[in-house]
């Protein structure tokens, strides 16, 4: 029996580059028939095999929008790995996503694992950011790169695969935390008095 | 979490109609029916089975009083399975030395419950159980908890000679299921599992045997005695078996009780009464519940599929399935005084009388198996053990498809307390629910829930056997099948009606209202009229009624199974006290949140399983509202526990209840002006509510003050989710009022109101595009109606989890608006500024501290979840809005406002550390009493190393005395009064009295020192640690001090310690005055 452990993953992103539809062909193409839909997309999860371990993705999209930038902290806090997502054929997504990354390096958790996912890969021709550039600086921050299609199902899977080869797997499940299970029952008073 | 969610969603859909084509995700399809019918159906196949079965069992029962001589050893176990499926051992086997135990009407499961402390050692290790059951015959058992598989194992006394002479069989737990490892058949608690392995061996070589002294006691008291002993009952001369009881043959042992059965059937008060009688028999207290019993067979061998249900419900998920489930809907029950005129001119109302046999019934038809074992089963003619619970049948073999319990004892030693007649009621009817629903538990050939009544009150049975009154109050049982049947005909039509409707429902855009409103008004005109002549309760738990796969086919996530129940208010005013525990927040509100259960936030992982149960409520809540607290105690286990844990936190002689009991009223004096005083802010305030809950939990799990401990009845996993329900209902529900006016309070005299207020009406005027809405368009202002109309129930909801619960579904209605609107779906990009929009548009400024109280309260484990992810949305909107101004001049939030977020985030996921009581245990209750005008109270804030002359400063203040020199501090005990020491540790005295095994109240007083010439020290120790002056007091006007409890027992022993000595007065006539705190 594996033990399923829960991952907050936190999507981030300009509005409008498909943030959301990566989350969505992730969960669905594997649509499972007990896992019915939640409240909305912007929160869902799924979970995938890893190892020994199953690990549940507990996906919170943020809104791309300047104005709600400044709530971003409640969403990516606590995230074991954050998806920033860029649109390849709009450069300013690649310039927000910069600015995320180094946010996250100032206030996000340290452990966290960063995935860069370039989106609409099925528009190649009207790119303008180009794969190297944008590869090339993903490895400057050691974050995970990959160019995605959520309209296509290209990469979508692979994205999240190579997040959870990221997560360390936990090494010493605890064992001992129920160790204190010390009970030496007292025989009840006979006259304990209820009111 | 999600899961329950997605329960929700499905729900939504069938009875909406009208959501599946927007979904996010499509659920399986083909379900257009609410689950509330296909309970109907199943109560109508099952109606149908039994029918069947009744007739076959009246033509080839040919051992009537072999069986109910079984019931009667049975007692409270109730087993019951499809006669084609193969028990094992199961009932066949079970001639054994299970049957010797139950000579006296105490059930085993009776005197496991009272003997826990003798069997149930959960710190034993191997070695130690190796050695108490070395010297003990074959059989006997002792259930503890091994450190190595981390689990509680039976410790399994093998044969003589057996290899390894004790051998450890471990229990499986899950969703609120024991079992055996390898076994098919789950219990809902521990000492249902134990009992019934002490019938038949299950997956055990032989039956577990109950010590001699234990299954042989006649009386509760005598198993009282073995209980005191504890662990070293096996060392004591009782617990030294001889061998030859070890082994016992049976078979013709259940035969021996025949007789004795056979003429109490005699008394039978079994009446029935019409739906009409039950409306209006409020003063006289009719009872009645549906109670619904599963019961799933698995069929991997396609074999025994005599039974099979979904050949009714659906025969081609058979083929997809090996499962299959049987649910046997019992039969109402009523309980009343009065003996009138009964419904359906069947039956005598006349108690004892015997000609009164329901079996007259028949042609109401509903419940036969069931019903012709209650006529068998009538309450005997004297009273019973109070520990007992009333036997009950146990359709055993071939009477598997009713399992149900009936049985009303009407003695008066039982009135005379609420609760433990309540107990003993509710474990008669009480349900398990069976874990072989659970998709994650291991194949299993066969799964029974088998409920087993179990008394939960387990206090001293010498209170209840203190006669109060007289027996002038006969309590019929009542069956009444024909009000089930009309109902569920009804229910039946008005299903196919609503099928036929649904296509024309499909453009309803807001599914999910149709469903909550629908329960909540109840009134929605055609749902089942005949209902509404009976009160309905429904379990406010999320567990009520299972939906499994073999018999929803529609439903993929199978869960639990468990009660639901009708009942009438209570008989009589012994009862009605139990209605004040009736305390479900549901029934005050009147709106129907329990129908939100279905989305109600659980810990991930939890709650999949859990969630299934729709539920009757749904449908007949609001013809069934008339539910009193007296069926309460058809309780799921984690009802049950939760019930257990609100008992004793009202029990201020326990610790736990002293604790709680000194919080409540620590913040609660002077109506909140106290917590105003206290805290510098509301969101100070809710963290302290937080810390006092998650100390009181980790208490819980920790001390042994729970009995019998919740680590038996309830799976590991489960009980933090339980417990933290129970401090809930606990603490937030009587503070709730209260929090809500201080946190408006704060936030008043901060002045953020006045800020919050207009920058949501600035927010309000405008346009949704200017708010961020893009392509989406906004709801109408019914839309927004509706939104409002849900927060303002979310708003009077006082549990933090089902205000998220609400909110989640403002969500769902917000998505649904835009999805229907445009038929794509949306993510946080859309969904965010639409909710921000959507709370400007409800202009209801107080949703502000509603989002703080759940941001603050609700269970950290719940923080990532989907719950979580909303209330944050939630509240990002909520900032976005207050800041407006602020926000259209920087298009930012203030650097504080993310500093808040910040720190909100630090605080609430790195507080679950387990924390010490010792920061609640700084309450101190202090009376004042004066010559003239009586006593009055105060909880003072103390902290544990304040001497008795700060305290006594601290008293002069509160109670604004003019000469504190003359005031000294007192403490009361039984009849003693000393005054304490000024550099005494009253926070100490406290601790240790309430450390004694034996507590007794104590109050602390602080008076009038009286005339120095009266005052006779009488003893002073001077190694006492707590250097108490000791002292005697001769005013007689204690009797002055009145509190909550009355204590006129005088002659207890004190119990006191040592370090305590205290010298009685020696007027001892002053110990019958009634002091009590």
């Amino acid at each position: 029996k594996m033990a399923i452990r829960e991952l907050k993953v936190c999507l981030l992103g300009d509005t409008g580059v498909g943030k959301s539809s990566i989350v969505c062909r992730f969960v669905q193409d594997h649509f499972d028939h007990n896992i019915s839909p939640t409240i909305g997309a912007s929160f869902l999860t799924k979970t995938v095999p890893c190892g020994h371990e199953l690990h549940k993705f507990l996906i919170w999209d943020t809104a791309g929008q300047e104005r709600f930038h400044s709530l971003a902290p409640m969403y990516y806090r606590g995230s074991a790995a954050a998806v920033i997502v860029y649109d390849i054929t709009r450069l300013d997504s690649f310039q927000t996503l910069k600015k995320w990354v180094k946010e996250l390096k100032e206030h996000g958790p340290d452990d966290i694992v960063v995935a860069i996912a370039g989106n609409k890969n099925d528009l190649g021709d009207i790119r303008e950011v180009p794969m190297k550039e944008a590869k090339d600086f993903a490895e400057s921050i050691a974050a995970i790169f990959i160019e995605t299609s959520a309209r296509n199902a290209v990469n979508v899977d692979e994205l999240f695969q190579k997040i959870s080869k990221q997560i360390p797997p936990l090494d010493n499940p605890e064992v001992d935390s129920n160790e204190s299970f010390k009970i030496t029952r007292q025989p009840p008073p006979s006259n304990k008095r209820c009111c | 979490m999600h899961r329950s969610l997605d329960e929700k969603d499905r729900k939504d859909k069938r009875q909406g109609d009208s959501m599946s084509s927007s979904a996010v995700i499509q659920p399986s399809q083909g379900d257009q029916t609410g689950s509330f019918f296909k309970l109907i159906d199943s109560f109508a196949w099952e109606i149908g089975t039994l029918k069947k079965e009744m007739v076959q069992k009246a033509a080839r029962d040919p051992e009537p009083d072999t069986l109910q001589g079984l019931d009667v050893e049975l007692g409270g176990l109730f087993f019951h399975a499809p006669p084609s499926v193969g028990l094992g051992a199961g009932p066949a086997g079970a001639g054994d030395s299970g049957y010797q135990s139950m000579r006296s009407r105490m059930s085993v499961l009776d005197r496991l419950v009272q003997t826990h402390t003798v069997w149930l050692q959960l710190g034993l290790s191997h070695a130690e159980a190796t050695r108490i059951l070395l010297p003990q015959p074959t059989g006997t058992f002792l259930v503890r908890k091994s450190t190595t598989l981390q689990r509680k194992v039976i410790s399994l006394r093998m044969s003589l000679d057996s290899e390894t002479p004790v051998k450890d069989f471990p229990v499986t737990e899950s969703q609120y299921m024991f079992s055996l490892e390898g076994s098919g058949l789950s219990f809902a608690d521990l000492f249902r599992l134990v009992a019934f392995c002490c019938i038949s061996r299950d997956v055990l070589p032989f039956t577990l045997n109950l010590p001699k002294t234990i299954s042989a006691a006649q009386t509760p008291n005598d198993l009282e005695e073995v209980a005191h002993l504890g662990a070293g009952f096996w060392d004591s001369e009782l617990g030294r078996q001889k061998k030859s009881y070890a082994s016992w043959s049976s078979g013709t042992n259940p035969q021996r009780q025949s007789p004795s059965l056979r003429q109490r059937s005699v008394t039978t008060p079994l009446v029935t009464r019409t739906p009409s009688q039950l409306e209006c028999s409020q003063s006289n207290g009719a009872l009645c519940f549906i109670n619904p019993l599963f019961l799933k067979v698995h069929h991997p061998e396609g074999v025994n599929q005599t039974h099979q249900p979904c050949a009714y419900n659906d025969p081609h998920r058979l083929n997809d399935s090996t499962t299959a489930e049987v649910t046997v809907v019992q039969q109402q029950q009523y309980c009343t005084r009065d003996p009138g005129p009964l419904g359906d001119g069947t039956c005598g109302p006349v108690p004892h009388s015997p000609g009164s046999s329901p079996q007259n019934h028949d042609n109401g038809g509903i419940v036969g198996v069931s019903r012709s074992n209650s006529v068998s089963r009538p309450p005997p003619p004297r009273p019973p053990p109070p520990r007992s619970v009333p036997t009950r049948p146990a359709p055993l073999g071939r009477q598997l498809s009713m399992p149900q319990k009936i049985s009303w004892v009407n003695t008066p030693k039982e009135r005379e307390k609420g609760s433990s007649l309540l107990s003993r009621l509710g474990s008669s009817l009480s349900i398990s629910p069976s874990s072989s629903f659970l998709s994650s538990s291991p194949p299993k050939k066969l799964s029974i829930s088998a409920p087993i009544s179990i008394p939960l009150s387990l206090s001293s049975p010498t209170n209840r056997l203190k006669p109060t009154q007289p027996p002038d109050i006969d309590c019929h049982l009542a069956l009444d099948d024909r009000t089930i049947e009309n109902a569920i005909s009804l229910s039946l039509a008005k299903m196919s009606l609503r099928n036929a409707d649904s296509p024309s429902d499909h453009r309803d855009p807001a599914p999910s209202n149709v469903e909550d409103e629908g329960g909540r008004d109840g009134g929605r005109g055609d749902s089942v009229q005949r209902l509404s002549d009976m009160s309905l309760s429904t379990d406010s738990s999320a567990d009520s009624l299972d939906f499994s796969q073999g018999f929803f086919p529609p439903l993929p996530e199978p869960s639990p199974p468990t009660t639901d129940n009708l009942a009438l208010p209570p008989l009589n005013n012994a009862y009605s006290s139990m209605e004040d525990e009736d305390d479900d927040d549901e029934d005050e509100l009147g709106a129907s949140p329990e129908s939100d259960q279905d989305l109600t936030v659980t810990p991930p992982g939890l709650r999949g399983k859990r969630a299934g149960a729709m539920v009757i409520q749904r449908a007949l809540r609001g013809h069934l509202r008339k539910m009193s607290g007296v069926f309460n105690s058809l309780l799921t286990p984690e009802k049950r526990a939760v019930r257990r844990v609100m008992e004793l936190s009202r029990d201020k002689g326990s610790y736990f209840g002293c604790l709680v009991q000194d919080y409540l009223s620590y913040l609660q004096e002077g109506g909140g002006s106290q917590v105003c005083q206290c805290h510098a802010s509301g969101l100070e305030l809710l963290q302290t509510l937080r810390q006092f809950i998650t100390q009181m939990k980790s208490y819980l799990c920790q001390s042994s003050e729970l009995d019998p401990p919740i680590q038996s009845l309830i799976p590991e996993d489960q009980i933090d989710y339980v417990l933290e329900k129970a401090m809930h209902k606990i603490v937030l529900k009587p503070l709730k009022g209260m929090v809500s006016g201080a946190l408006q309070e704060f936030q008043v005299r901060s002045g953020a109101w006045k800020i919050l207020k207009e920058n949501l009406t600035l927010a309000k005027a405008r346009q949704p595009r200017e708010m961020g809405v893009a392509d989406t368009l906004p709801p109408d202002p019914v839309a927004i109606e509706k939104i409002r109309h849900k927060f303002s129930t979310m708003c009077k909801l006082y549990s933090p989890e089902k205000k998220v619960t609400m909110l989640l579904r403002v969500c769902k209605l917000i998505y649904t608006i835009m999805e229907d609107n445009s038929g794509r779906m949306y993510g946080a990009d859309d969904f965010l500024p639409m909710l921000t929009y959507v709370l400007a548009q409800c202009d209801m400024p107080q949703l502000d501290n509603e989002i703080l109280y759940m941001m603050e309260l609700l269970d950290p484990s719940l923080l990532h979840g989907e719950g979580g992810y909303y209330l944050t949305s939630a509240y990002g909107a909520m900032s976005l809005i207050r800041n407006f101004q602020e926000e259209q001049a920087a298009c930012v939030l203030s650097s504080e406002t993310r500093d808040t977020l910040h720190q909100w985030h630090r605080r609430r996921t790195t507080q679950r550390t387990a924390p010490s009581v010792d920061d609640f245990q700084n309450y101190l209750r202090v009376a004042l009493q004066e010559l003239d005008s009586g006593c009055t109270a105060k909880t003072l804030q103390v902290q544990p190393y304040a001497t008795t002359e700060e305290v006594c400063q601290i008293c002069a203040y509160k109670f604004t005395v003019p000469d504190p020199e003359n005031y000294a501090l007192f403490l009361l005990t039984e009849g003693s009064s000393q005054q304490l020491a000024s550099d005494t540790y009253p926070q100490k005295i406290k601790a240790e009295l309430h450390s004694r095994p034996q507590a007794t109240p104590f109050y602390f007083v602080f008076r009038r020192v009286a005339n120095l010439n009266d005052l006779a020290v009488t003893s002073l120790d001077p190694q006492s640690n707590l250097n108490v002056i000791l002292s005697t007091d001769s005013k007689p006007d204690l009797t002055d001090i009145t509190q909550t409890r009355l204590d006129p027992q005088p002659n207890l022993n004190l119990g006191l310690s040592p370090s305590l000595s205290l010298s009685l007065p020696p007027n001892q006539h002053k110990s019958s005055n009634s002091i009590s705190i």
